[in-house]
């Protein structure tokens, strides 16, 4: 999938390396909900709020406070981490469609209060936000080219991150506890402590690919917060593929490739992605990688049904 | 401003006025919801749908009152087309692909109000009864206001009637509080399912067929009216008539006099009273499963 990208990166034009760092922030941002929404079954609609926070906290910390981009992407990620562990720690303590409304709730309230907030531009949104300066290592970030290939290679990064916290015994356990939580609560796990933290860890990793979405269209507003972005984060992850890391980067590339292209051909692209959604729930494949996968199944008769 | 009685009077009635517009939203949804586990995000759009379909009603006809009666009817229709195509096979996969497909249903339905109607706002300016003033206790009030809270009032009555008074709202009783036990002793559970569906479709439309001479119609302008409309859903608790008005009560004055006092703090008060609810009341405030 990072080599398909990259093979991309070195054939693209200007419009190209936008979209190419478009797609990566989201993959990012989709893998992170996929950690809390597929891994740990916990389908968040609020998840954009964090990655809006990030987004909020990089400017503020650049852009008012006047901090280094290092450390206000560094303050970003932290920050948007201790959001999400406050807010995780209540919303954990239900379960379902419950924790889509509470997540719902908690979104909205972020949502409002950076459309209120007067330092921020409120409802106008906030310009002027400045890019890492790699010019010691003699990369200049404000090239369209190098800043695509920077956001690919935070994408590699966050990938083996999740892989490596997926294969630790607090990755198993985060699985064991979509599967049965009932049988880790009589193990004398805590349960709730497992979910918060994994909230928390998914809020990091979505401040972090808020930090670098704000640096890419230096400017945001408060719709990067609202439930219909979390809405779309979700149908990444789910036409990519639910509880797989390779599935979010599929959806997202999938989805920004799509509405990119359509929205180039007709004013009724929103109509074309909404029934291809419905199509693949309907499908009752586990997305576009599930699908393959049961394609490859179909092509080896004799091959376990796994 | 706060001394002002003709402030908390105005503020009060507009309060009201949308409480109403919120329960003829909730109460649809509410049912569903508490009947069948069924989370429908498409709910908004079937209001902006009335308002849109109302509209060309009342352009066509010249009355008002035709749209009022027709555009629910319409919408009614909308709705057992996507109930057939659609929300049928949903009804056992639980929330998640509840939740998707009718997100995806959202911009499929938008991008449907945008090819009929365009991007306007749309607006009749004739034929609007209760087009004056009223005054009450010497303040000017517009009437047609009025005229939506009584429509709310009306239809919470008739509701109440129907679940109470006929068989199948002792029917739709039956699904919510265990829908095994109701369907085991010959409750048809899945076809009280579909007609409380598509009632809710229909009072969805009225909603939209009675805001829109105040407030215009708009392709998308359901997207705005859903969230409130879940808020009330989850506050009032699922399924349950009462509880949809007195969620409506509670979040239509949370909004009206938060945004005149408080305006950086109304949504966020709303929002701080769905979490609160769901932490320590998670069925809601008038649950309807005893």
């Amino acid at each position: 999938m990072i080599a398909v990208l990259l093979v991309w990166w070195s054939q693209a034009e200007y419009f190209g390396f936008e979209l190419l760092a478009e797609i990566a922030v989201f993959a990012i941002l989709a893998m992170s909900l996929d950690l809390i929404a597929g891994y740990a079954g916990m389908v968040s609609l609020g998840h954009a709020a964090l990655f809006g926070t990030g987004a909020y906290a990089y400017s503020w910390l650049g852009g008012v406070l006047g901090l280094s981009a290092p450390i206000a992407m560094l303050g970003a990620t932290m920050g948007t981490a201790a959001v999400a562990l406050a807010a995780g720690a209540v919303a954990v303590r239900v379960e379902g469609i419950f924790f889509i409304m509470i997540t719902l709730g908690f979104g909205q309230m972020g949502y409002e209060f950076f459309f209120q907030n007067s330092t921020m531009g409120g409802d106008d949104g906030f310009y002027g936000i400045t890019r890492l300066d790699l010019s010691a290592i003699g990369v200049d970030l404000t090239a369209p080219a190098s800043f695509a290939l920077f956001t690919l290679a935070a994408v590699v990064v966050v990938y083996i991150l999740l892989a490596w916290l997926l294969a630790t015994p607090f990755g198993a356990v985060l699985r064991g506890l979509h599967a049965n939580p009932k049988r880790f609560r009589a193990l004398g796990l805590r349960v709730l402590v497992y979910r918060t933290a994994a909230f928390a860890v998914s809020g990091a990793v979505a401040g972090f690919a808020g930090s670098l979405t704000a640096q890419h269209t230096q400017f945001i507003a408060p719709n990067l917060l609202n439930w219909t972005t979390s809405g779309e984060v979700l149908v990444m992850v789910i036409l990519g593929g639910l509880g797989t890391l390779v599935g979010p980067l599929v959806g997202a590339a999938t989805l920004v490739f799509l509405r990119h292209e359509l929205s180039g051909m007709t004013d009724y692209w929103g109509a074309v992605l909404g029934g291809l959604l419905i199509l693949v729930v309907l499908s009752r494949q586990n997305g576009l990688v599930g699908a393959l996968g049961a394609l490859i199944r179909l092509a080896r008769p004799g091959g376990r049904d796994a | 401003m706060l001394t002002d009685p003709s402030f908390w009077l105005v503020q009060g009635l507009n309060s009201l006025q949308l409480a109403m517009l919120l329960f003829l939203l909730s109460v649809g949804l509410t049912v569903i919801f508490g009947l069948m586990n069924f989370v429908n995000l498409a709910h908004g759009s079937l209001y902006a749908l009335g308002a849109l379909i109302g509209y060309s009603i009342a352009k066509l006809t010249g009355s008002v009152w035709f749209a009022f009666l027709l555009a629910p009817l319409a919408v009614a229709a909308v709705g057992a087309l996507l109930y057939v195509t659609l929300i049928e096979r949903l009804r056992t996969a639980g929330p998640l692909p509840q939740v998707l497909v009718t997100f995806g249903l959202i911009f499929v339905l938008i991008d449907a109000q945008r090819y009929l109607w365009g991007t306007d706002a749309l607006g009749i300016t004739s034929g609007i009864p209760f087009s004056g003033t009223i005054h009450i206790l010497g303040e000017p009030y517009p009437a047609y206001r009025l005229f939506i809270i009584a429509v709310g009032l009306l239809v919470f009555l008739g509701l109440h009637f129907l679940l109470n008074r006929t068989r199948l709202g002792a029917e739709v009783r039956a699904g919510v509080d265990d829908a095994e036990t109701a369907s085991a002793l010959g409750v048809p559970v899945e076809r009280t399912f579909f007609l409380v569906f598509l009632l809710g479709c229909g009072l969805a439309g009225l909603a939209g067929a009675v805001a829109m001479p105040a407030f215009s119609a708009e392709a998308g302008m359901g997207i705005s009216i859903l969230v409130p409309t879940l808020v009330v859903v989850v506050v009032g608790g699922l399924g349950s008539l009462k509880g949809a008005l007195v969620g409506s009560l509670v979040i239509g004055t949370t909004l009206t006099f938060g945004t005149a006092l408080f305006p950086a703090f109304a949504g966020i008060a709303m929002y701080a009273a769905l979490i609160a609810v769901l932490l320590f009341r998670p069925q809601g405030l008038f649950p309807a499963r005893g």
